[in-house]
């Protein structure tokens, strides 16, 4: 019997589906079978971000409405074996078109055959977001070090610690832009714990080639040597049991200059 | 016949003592009579003593008209008794200091009948809300409403008071600049309405036993 994870975050933009995409593919890498669910119906992104999008056949709307069975609709991932798999969501409705009851059904049902669930909650408090946790045995709540996506964070911690039947949230804060932290014009990571005062689950930082690797259809994960991708992938480690130490975020200077420079600061 | 209204005089003057084990009809035609009566010409204050007789609102408007437009006389106290077990309850509720353990979070309310103890953060947009006082024992970053059901006396204590809005009863305010500078630093405060100004004011947490020393209800100790 699988986990079944749902990624949310109350504010748009912040990286949830990025998480998902990365989190699912790290899991993947990791030698573990991974389902992937994209809830965002009307708005769906994980199938492009994956690079999966002229595959669909199905969506998860067709599967709860009966017109096809679910392994129809899952769109398997070819680069990773048989390890990583997409349901995902309609296009052409909205999300009234699905209610809590079959998401909960369908995502006990995929657990029996996936080691992870990893559900895509859409942003905002409605329909969305209560069909995407209805399924969910925990929650991973996606920040910024920006103060309106922290009080967004601070809602949404606030609703999934009534639902019934869930692990406390954790948190991951995304997008970490380490200039803007050092001269404490973000809010810093500590800040950003306490005040919300959740378990932190890891940090990402900020990297361009997260946007770049998203628009080629790779999640910037399966390049182990990009900054970014070392968060996902230590994220994973962790939802795996292993303890793995927070990574710094300070850029080691290994360049000509600055080894010049740290001889004359000596 | 006994006597279902009595009328005395007392120091604080006179008294209308109504019986309280008859039918109500009976007595309110018997006070009627008597408040008619020519010997109370005069205008004067009255005390209503109603013993253990449980009267409604509607009730008490009536007795009240009764003796208001039959006479010059004018009801300046109400004396019962007996309450409701409906209105000792809320007595009881009000009273009561109600714990709240957990991080009140944005957009939730946490409401109180009587005091309301927080121990945890109250959250920027999170909301707490009591009868009494309220005690946070952590930040309080969000807003909180002391005094809700219109007492004035009610005050807020935080171990770090950063709040957005501060009410008490019916006054409202916002932590302007103003006011944080005021007050220097958020560590142990507390926010009242003062006494000459009527404004929410807010003092180091060291000053509550003098502002409002009826809040300690301790008694004994050496």
């Amino acid at each position: 019997m699988g986990e079944a994870i749902v990624i949310t975050s109350g504010k748009g933009g912040v990286g949830k589906t990025t998480t998902t995409a990365n989190l699912g593919t790290a899991l993947a890498l990791q030698g573990k079978k991974v389902c992937l669910i994209d809830t965002d119906i009307g708005l769906r992104n994980l199938d492009v971000i994956l690079g999966l999008e002229n595959r669909i056949i199905y969506d998860l709307v067709d599967v709860l409405e009966g017109r096809c069975k679910v392994h129809q609709a899952l769109v398997k991932d070819k680069r990773f074996e048989d390890m990583l798999y997409l349901l995902p969501a309609a296009q052409t409705t909205d999300k009234n078109a699905i209610n809590p009851e079959q998401m909960k059904e369908l995502v006990t049902e995929l657990k029996k055959d996936y080691d992870f669930v990893i559900i895509d909650c859409p942003a905002g408090i409605e329909q969305g977001y209560k069909n995407a946790v209805a399924g969910a045995d925990r929650a991973i709540v996606v920040t910024t070090p920006e103060i309106s996506a922290v009080r967004d964070a601070d809602r949404i911690i606030g609703l999934l610690e009534l639902e019934e039947n869930m692990e406390p949230p954790k948190l991951i804060i995304n997008r970490i832009r380490q200039h803007l932290m050092k001269a404490g014009e973000a809010l810093d990571i500590n800040e950003i714990t306490t005040h919300l005062s959740i378990d932190l689950l890891g940090i990402v930082a900020d990297d361009e080639s997260v946007i770049s690797s998203s628009n080629r259809g790779e999640p910037v994960v399966m390049n182990p040597a990009n900054p970014a991708a070392m968060g996902y992938r230590n994220i994973a480690r962790r939802l795996l049991g292993e303890s793995v130490p927070l990574m710094t975020m300070d850029k080691q200077n290994t360049g000509m200059f600055s080894k010049i420079k740290a001889i004359f600061a000596k | 016949m006994k006597n279902l209204v009595y009328i005395r005089g007392t120091k604080e003057g006179l008294v209308l003592q109504l019986e309280d084990q008859c039918a109500y009809t009976d007595m309110l035609n018997e006070l009627k009579a008597k408040v008619s009566d020519s010997a109370l010409d005069g205008s004067a204050e009255v005390q209503l003593h109603l013993g253990y007789r449980y009267c409604t609102e509607a009730q008490y408007k009536e007795i009240v008209a009764t003796i208001q437009n039959n006479s010059h006389l004018r009801v300046a106290k109400m004396r019962s008794d007996v309450i409701s077990v409906e209105e000792s309850n809320k007595r009881i509720q009000e009273r009561q200091s109600e714990t709240y353990v957990g991080i009140v979070r944005s957009g939730q309310i946490v409401k109180a009948e009587g005091d309301l103890v927080v121990v945890g953060d109250v959250n920027p947009s999170g909301r707490v809300v009591a009868g009494g006082n309220i005690y946070v024992l952590g930040r309080l970053k969000g807003i909180a409403h002391a005094g809700a059901n219109g007492n004035r006396e009610a005050v807020i204590a935080a171990s770090w008071l950063e709040a957005t809005h501060l009410m008490i009863d019916d006054l409202i305010e916002t932590m302007t600049d103003e006011l944080s500078v005021l007050s220097e630093q958020p560590e142990m405060e507390c926010a009242y309405i003062h006494s000459n100004s009527q404004n929410i004011v807010i003092d180091r947490l060291q000053e509550l036993r003098f502002i409002r020393p009826q809040i300690s209800t301790f008694k004994g100790g050496s």
